[in-house]
């Protein structure tokens, strides 16, 4: 598969470079997490004190196994609803050339740039009169919509490339472009959906501005909210907060490389031109 | 199928749309009308009409804050595009442990930006940060790098390309991956050299990658945040604060209403380029039609 | 399609769990603190409170951002019934009950509740269970070695620095970690509005902060205050008192400085000590507590001792008499013991007594011989302990031409935030 043939040497140096850039900073992440308290920060070894207790203390003193439920619930709520959503939306801005589709998608574009802190005050006074503090569906509800602009422009932009030519053969068949759009289209935008899972749905598990407010109760607290109960008054207690984080970042990465898997070529096997 | 649902793609759009607008176009509403007065966040709100964004113009330390952020978003959009398309290029091809160094280069993105710019701190800090001690040690100076406007920019700059190109590159990796092979086998038999299928069949399916990448590499350059007051708090003094801390520390400052007017301002100090942007982009998309 | 199924039915099922899960018939309480240090002991001790008291159920809520988080529920309109979180504009809002005439009073110290009260109104709208101590920690073997003593001018304090910097050059005499605005911010609210204080003494500096009425302490007059601190702080850069990187130096590196005894004397606080002894055990016998210079001459050095730990109930809780309760079982000299113990601070009640610090003892005597300032809970809120800090890291990078610039530009951001 070299379809960009570069010659092997110089890429592999070039991987490991990287490799070597990308993970340096993460290795500090570990020493710090596995650190002995005693002596601080600045005794740090290259070779790490296998602290373990400070995860054991992260784990217990920030309720993370509370934590983590609610993230997942939240997080897989809200990406299965942006999911769901932006791809219709997708399809028709991408298909439809009408007026009113031209200004949903103006407006959604707007809205990427518009700077989050304006909505907090209004949409906390709203929350509040839904009955949405410390609730699930308000969060989800809340992440959704603000994952919504971004996933719509890439389903949009990526449908529009593709081509019409398959949903076109359906038609002929009786089918209408509402059900097209289920049974061929999304199946072959594998790798955009997985985009927008892992794109946003790191946003989403790692949001604490919206949570913070949002989420009150010690029950409902997500994992951002629950690292940030180590940053004290006056400073932090960094080997915790550093194993907490950790522990947090399991998930993500383990959903990256299960949806890594849909990056894989050949989805328009016996596609588009003949 | 006893529903015609034949027209029903036409408004497919609408259940987002209508989810977005309550609850994000109603409260965005409500918001921006306190830009428009002089509220302090808890006493009855009191018309100005535009004074806000009058006295936006003779900020000094606002202006100052729109150079900085200009300037970050100069180096950083280019160089985290740059970054994440040569990542994809670079793992796009089948090599063993491809998917573990796309998890490692990801991996920064998933830590919240705050814990990771603290430990680029540790790694950086004048006269005691680990590189730093490294780098003086194989005789480079770096001197006072963190206080000087310049240098921090530029370290602010990497740290956030660092953190994440890999975003920009899963976006790439999906475009490529869209391309479909008999292109490039199509190419290989007419015997077209690399620069040249680079240039003819990559790019132009790459487009809708590249649109999302520059627009989102823009308004993320000029809304950046949590890097900055993680690698310098914004210092020395307010040399290096971005516009969007300082439009936080008004609005939990008592000074909300002017800083709803800034964060509009910022609005538009992001439209402008990505609206120039995109018109260019699609120029350029319909001259390969 | 199955996965989709599945995945609704999940969220529909959660959902409705979670909603049925929360009925009861009970006197529910908010509390909001932004204590996140004391989460584990509050939640046990909340846990005892309910078993005495099962109708009064405690909502406990603390965060980080504390303040941020209050200022967007009071823009919302929503008052936690008790809540940690007290600044003046808050007192100022009216929405704080107004506890003067509770019984508690009676056990609290005079000076505590001077403190407390609210100089518009003369009444008291929060009450503070504990006193914090500010100060110069000192390392003790150094300071005895050279036979150093707390230094009373600005002079004695450099002579020590200077001794300590001849007879331990590897040692930074003062450490100042920059990084963290406020620690910066720290030295002008004791060094600076501590002379203030001293010159008009506590109600009254009170009074001047409230009315920006500093006569001939204010911070752009020639010569003055704020221009005697900035030549006395660039001295110690000149001459190098001071860690080369104060200006980005973190919090961490001034306690890890001063704990490995590579620092001589830090600008701290109470909340300070804890710390200092998990880094390093053997500092409990080797920490010293002095007081602040006087930056001008003619006055005395000061210590600060201040209200901590404060609280207030909003002025429209639909349950007083849970809230006050709850108040009654939290202020127990059991409960309160236990408190300061946890916190290292001495109570503010009477009848409470604890063994709170290993350094206790220093600490209460530099109280009863100096100076005693408090925090400067009058100043405008718009300036806060972190703008002061940014415009010193300013100042230590050399980005004002003299002193009297800085004392400007001080003075500026100061009236403006009025």
């Amino acid at each position: 598969m070299n379809r960009l043939a570069l010659s092997k040497i110089p890429r592999y140096a070039a991987v490991m470079a990287v490799t070597l850039a990308a993970v340096t900073p993460f290795y500090a992440l570990i020493l710090i997490a596995l650190k002995n308290p005693e002596g601080g920060l600045g005794a740090i070894r290259m070779v790490p004190d296998f602290y373990l207790l400070n995860f054991i203390t992260a784990w217990e003193k920030s309720r993370m196994g509370r934590a983590f439920a609610n993230s997942l619930v939240i997080t897989a709520g809200a990406v299965f609803l942006v999911v769901f959503l932006a791809g219709m939306a997708g399809y028709s801005i991408g298909r439809v050339r009408s007026r009113l589709n031209r200004v949903i998608f103006m407006i959604f574009l707007l809205c990427m740039m518009i700077p989050g802190i304006i909505n907090t005050v209004p949409l906390y006074t709203l929350l509040i009169r839904l009955k949405g503090i410390n609730t699930y569906w308000a969060m989800i509800a809340v992440l959704g919509v603000n994952a919504l602009p971004f996933s719509v422009f890439l389903y949009s932009g990526f449908i529009r490339a593709m081509g019409g030519a398959l949903e076109e053969a359906a038609l002929i068949d009786g089918c209408s472009y509402f059900d097209s759009y289920w049974r061929i289209t999304l199946p072959l935008l594998k790798p955009v959906t997985a985009s927008v899972v892992i794109l946003q749905g790191l946003g989403m598990w790692n949001n604490y501005a919206q949570a913070v407010f949002f989420l009150q109760k010690g029950s409902m607290r997500t994992i951002p909210l629950a690292i940030s109960l180590f940053f004290k008054q006056y400073g932090a207690d960094w080997p915790v907060m550093a194993a907490a984080a950790i522990l947090g970042l399991i998930p993500p990465v383990a959903a990256f490389l299960l949806f890594q898997k849909f990056f894989i070529q050949g989805i328009t096997t016996g596609a588009v031109k003949g | 199928m006893h529903i015609n649902t034949a027209n029903w793609h036409k408004y497919m759009a609408l259940p987002a749309f209508l989810l977005f607008s309550l609850f994000f176009l109603f409260p965005l509403f409500r918001g921006l009308q306190l830009s428009f007065t002089a509220w302090d966040g808890f006493s009855t709100p009191e018309f100005i009409g535009l004074r806000n964004f009058i006295q936006f113009f003779s900020d000094k330390r606002a202006l100052g804050d729109m150079k900085t952020t200009l300037l970050f978003a100069l180096g950083s959009a280019p160089l985290l595009n740059l970054c994440g398309l040569s990542l994809a290029l670079l793992l796009n091809s089948g090599f063993r442990g491809r998917h573990l160094v796309r998890s490692l280069v990801y991996l920064p993105a998933v830590i919240s930006p705050m814990i990771m710019g603290s430990v680029w701190y540790l790694l950086l800090q004048p006269q005691r940060g680990i590189f730093y001690l490294w780098l003086e040690r194989v005789s480079v100076e770096p001197g006072n790098w963190m206080l000087h406007h310049g240098s921090a920019l530029i370290l602010i700059i990497l740290v956030n390309v660092w953190q994440y190109a890999g975003m920009t590159m899963i976006i790439y990796l999906a475009g490529l991956q869209a391309i479909p092979e008999e292109q490039y086998e199509a190419a290989a038999l007419e015997g077209s050299g690399r620069w040249k299928v680079f240039r003819y069949i990559t790019l132009p399916w790459l487009f809708p990658s590249i649109r999302i990448n520059v627009i989102t590499n823009i308004i993320g350059s000029l809304s950046v945040f949590e890097i900055i007051l993680a690698l310098t708090d914004g210092g020395p003094g307010y040399a290096t604060e971005s516009l969007s801390i300082y439009i936080m520390r008004m609005c939990y400052g008592n000074k909300t209403g002017y800083s709803t007017a800034v964060a509009i301002i910022l609005f538009f100090i992001i439209m402008v380029p990505v609206l120039i942007t995109l018109r260019g982009l699609n120029r350029m998309g319909e001259s390969y039609e | 399609m199955n996965k989709k199924l599945m995945t609704i039915i999940t969220l529909i099922v959660t959902a409705a769990a979670l909603w049925a899960g929360g009925k009861q018939e009970v006197t529910e309480l908010s509390f909001f603190s932004g204590r996140v240090e004391t989460v584990e002991w509050t939640e046990n001790i909340i846990a005892e409170f309910q078993a005495l008291h099962p109708e009064i159920a405690v909502e406990h809520e603390y965060q980080n951002d504390a303040s941020n988080v209050m200022k967007i529920k009071l823009a919302s309109g929503e008052v936690p019934d008790l809540t940690t979180v007290v600044t003046q504009d808050f007192i100022d809002q009216g929405i704080f009950m107004d506890l003067s005439s509770q019984p508690f009073w009676n056990r609290i110290l005079p000076s505590v509740k001077d403190l407390c009260t609210d100089l518009k109104s003369g009444r008291q709208f929060k009450v503070a269970t504990n006193v914090t101590m500010g100060g110069l920690f000192y390392n003790k073997e150094m300071f005895s070695s050279l036979g150093l003593k707390d230094a009373r001018t600005w002079d004695e304090f450099v002579a020590n620095l200077e001794a300590i910097k001849a007879a331990y050059p590897e040692v930074d005499p003062l450490f100042l970690a920059g990084k963290d605005s406020w620690t910066l911010g720290h030295l002008i609210e004791f060094w600076v509005h501590g002379i203030i204080k001293q010159e008009l003494g506590i109600p009254g500096s009170r009074q001047a902060f409230l009315d920006n009425d500093l006569g001939n302490l204010a911070f752009d007059v020639p010569g003055g205050l704020m221009e005697s601190f900035a030549s006395a702080l660039l001295e110690l850069q000149e001459k190098g008192l001071i860690n080369a990187d104060a200006v980005t130096a973190t919090y961490d590196n001034q306690k890890e400085a001063f704990a490995s005894g590579k620092a001589a004397v830090i600008n701290q606080g109470m909340w300070v000590v804890g710390d200092i002894i998990k880094l390093n055990p053997a500092m409990t016998t080797n920490i010293g507590f002095g007081p602040f210079p006087p930056v001008m001459d003619g006055y005395k050095p000061m210590v600060l001792t201040a209200e901590d730990s404060v609280l207030a109930v909003s002025a429209e809780t639909a349950d007083w008499e849970a809230v006050l309760t709850f108040l009654e079982f939290l202020f127990s000299p059991e409960v309160q013991k236990e408190y300061c113990e946890l916190r290292g601070m001495p109570s503010a009640f009477k009848d409470v007594q604890a063994d709170w610090s290993p350094i206790s003892g220093d600490v209460s005597r530099a109280v009863e011989t100096y100076v005693n300032i408090n925090f400067s809970t009058e100043a405008p809120s718009d300036l806060s302990v972190d703008d002061a800090g940014r415009l010193i890291q300013e100042l230590l990078t050399g980005m004002y031409d003299s002193p009297y610039d800085f004392a400007k530009a001080y003075a500026a951001i100061w009236n403006a935030a009025y």
